[in-house]
């Protein structure tokens, strides 16, 4: 007769040894051995997301209608700022699909960075006690981020068909390979940075004023088309070059494009006529490069992640 | 002692933790900021301090022992417990193990208060290794033993700090680990509760799970471990059956 004990013990003396050195296993290993960690506790993943969801508007009235009120909110300031204002919505056709489809594919970016930064601080009292990949704190962060870019997304495709503007054509193409482009650099960032900020608490100061910084340095509120004139009238063309530099300005191009029909498209406002924005020539070339420099980003963001984690219980 | 002596008898007990040449070293920052170490740049030195929280540990322990990590404040049982736990990585050396690994060292850390304690058993159930599936068949076993009743649907912020010890104990015994690791918890709760987990824990002893304890209590040491591991300034200064170990104890304290 076998007890339990046993048992267990048989079955005990079958299995591996797992050792803790995680650090091992080369780059693509490590990085491949950090997925499926991840993806082992998928579970836990999906329920983190909707704890965070659940969590911040739990106790509101108005519940999830605040992930849309900031946004529509921002919509309105811009669009009577800037462009009645400023003037800008009258070079620019549509002006209210154009500045809330950057500022939805913009909110998903900073959204994912930002919380992401803070993920690792914010889950201290797990992170010292219990031993998860910790990948799934930044992850999620981006997945509570993607759920409000989702809401967005919907107000905005049904805003298109409203107006009359649903952007039925090759160029909505361009959406995923936006969206994708986002989360990864957005997924690589919010990892490097939650790790980074474990050490150096400015971090997430830092990324507050980065963000702002490059709010202002994506077309969102302003087209294109203006940043293509300026440097003409310059006369230096690189600075339209240098301004496409940035990956998550191409991926807000990209999103525009697909998105707003009238930036393709010849319009007139009152007597003056809008040429369609002068989208840049290789964009789909560069928007392959972006994508796969960004994969590279996120294998370098993770094994760095991996190093630094090692210490997080310490040093948080 | 009585319970020790009514642990199954495992014949081969296989090795489940072997810990070989474990150091962990502690860097004490004191500037934190960006500009504190702009300023200090080139003086860190003088604004570090380092010390062995571990220095060479290795033992192994088998399938179906209950040891005892002891030692004063500071000795290093926590880190070592957090190294096997895999929460920290070791500076050097290594650990291995196998078999699934729960650890009990502070009840509730996964809890959010915002949440019910409905929603809290499936998060926490997940953060210790249950499928949702596992955690849904556990559920109502689950709330049984923490005697929270009703309240199970009420946010935990709501709760007494014994209902919310009492959830989270309840949650970590069903997680069904081949060794458990405990630190300091089994002191909270009020008697009757306390009772309930020294009886639980007996349980698992019974079925021939491993356990790891830390404790300051060598009453405590004494009733549940038939080894004792004697930790002073990160280093192994004693290790054996638990009579001799707890004297080790006193003398280490001397030191």
């Amino acid at each position: 007769m076998t007890s339990k004990a046993q048992e267990r013990a048989d079955r005990l003396s079958t299995l591996p040894f797992q050792t803790s050195i995680s650090a091992g296993g080369g780059v693509m290993g490590g990085f491949w051995g950090s997925i499926k960690e991840v993806l082992a506790h998928r579970e836990l993943l999906d329920l983190l997301i909707r704890r965070e969801l659940k969590a911040r508007y739990k106790d509101s009235s108005l519940g999830f209608l605040w992930s849309l009120i900031k946004p529509l909110t921002m919509l309105l300031i811009y669009y009577v700022a800037i462009g009645q204002f400023l003037q800008a919505a009258r070079g620019i056709p549509d002006f209210a699909i154009f500045v809330f489809a950057g500022l939805t594919i913009w909110g998903l970016y900073s959204e994912i960075v930002s919380s992401g930064t803070m993920s690792i601080i914010g889950n201290a009292g797990l992170i010292k006690k219990v031993y998860l990949p910790r990948e799934i704190f930044p992850l999620a962060a981006a997945g509570s981020a993607i759920f409000n870019f989702a809401i967005q997304m919907i107000v905005l495709i049904a805003a298109t068909v409203v107006l009359g503007q649903f952007p039925l054509s090759w160029n909505l193409l361009y959406v995923p390979v936006a969206i994708l482009i986002v989360l990864v650099y957005g997924i690589a960032f919010a990892i490097l940075l939650s790790a980074l900020n474990v050490y150096l608490r400015d971090i997430q100061y830092l990324v507050e004023v980065a963000m702002l910084l490059l709010f202002w340095a994506s077309p969102i509120v302003y087209a294109w088309s203006y940043v293509v004139n300026s440097a003409v009238v310059v006369s230096h063309s690189w600075i339209a070059s240098l301004y496409l530099l940035n990956p998550v300005s191409s991926a807000v191009l990209a999103f525009q494009k697909g998105m707003w029909l009238a930036g393709s498209e010849t319009r007139t406002i009152g007597d003056a006529v809008i040429a369609p924005q002068p989208w840049p020539a290789d964009l789909d070339l560069r928007l392959l490069i972006v994508t796969i420099v960004g994969f590279i980003l996120l294998i370098v963001c993770q094994r760095v992640f991996q190093k630094l984690q090692g210490n997080f219980a310490q040093e948080i | 002692m009585p319970h020790v002596s009514s642990r199954p008898s495992i014949t081969n007990a296989p090795v489940v933790i072997r810990t070989k040449d474990v150091s962990k070293r502690f860097v004490i920052r004191k500037d934190k900021s960006l500009k504190e170490r702009i300023v200090n740049f080139g003086r860190s030195k003088r604004h570090k301090e380092d010390f062995w929280a571990l220095r060479d540990v290795g033992f192994e322990i088998t399938a179906g022992s209950s040891v005892g990590l002891v030692g004063a404040n500071g000795s290093g049982k926590s880190t070592l417990l957090k190294v096997i736990g895999g929460i920290i990585q070791p500076n050097d050396g290594s650990v291995e193990r196998r078999g699934r690994l729960a650890a009990l060292l502070e009840l509730g850390a996964g809890f959010h208060p915002d949440l019910t304690g409905r929603e809290n058993v499936f998060l926490n159930g997940s953060i210790l290794g249950l499928s949702q599936k596992q955690t849904a068949d556990y559920f109502d076993s689950i709330v049984d033993f923490s005697e929270i009743g009703d309240f199970i649907d009420t946010q935990v912020k709501f709760y007494s700090s014994g209902m919310y010890v009492r959830l989270a104990f309840a949650i970590a015994v069903h997680v069904d680990p081949d060794i458990l690791l405990v630190d300091e918890v089994l002191s909270v709760g009020d008697e009757p509760f306390q009772e309930k987990c020294m009886a639980k824990i007996r349980e698992f002893q019974a079925e021939g799970r491993t356990i790891v304890f830390v404790s300051h209590s060598a009453a405590q040491v004494e009733d549940l471990c038939d080894r004792v591991v004697v930790l002073s300034h990160g280093k192994v200064v004693f290790d054996g059956g638990t009579q001799e170990g707890i004297a080790a104890l006193r003398d280490s304290f001397g030191q």
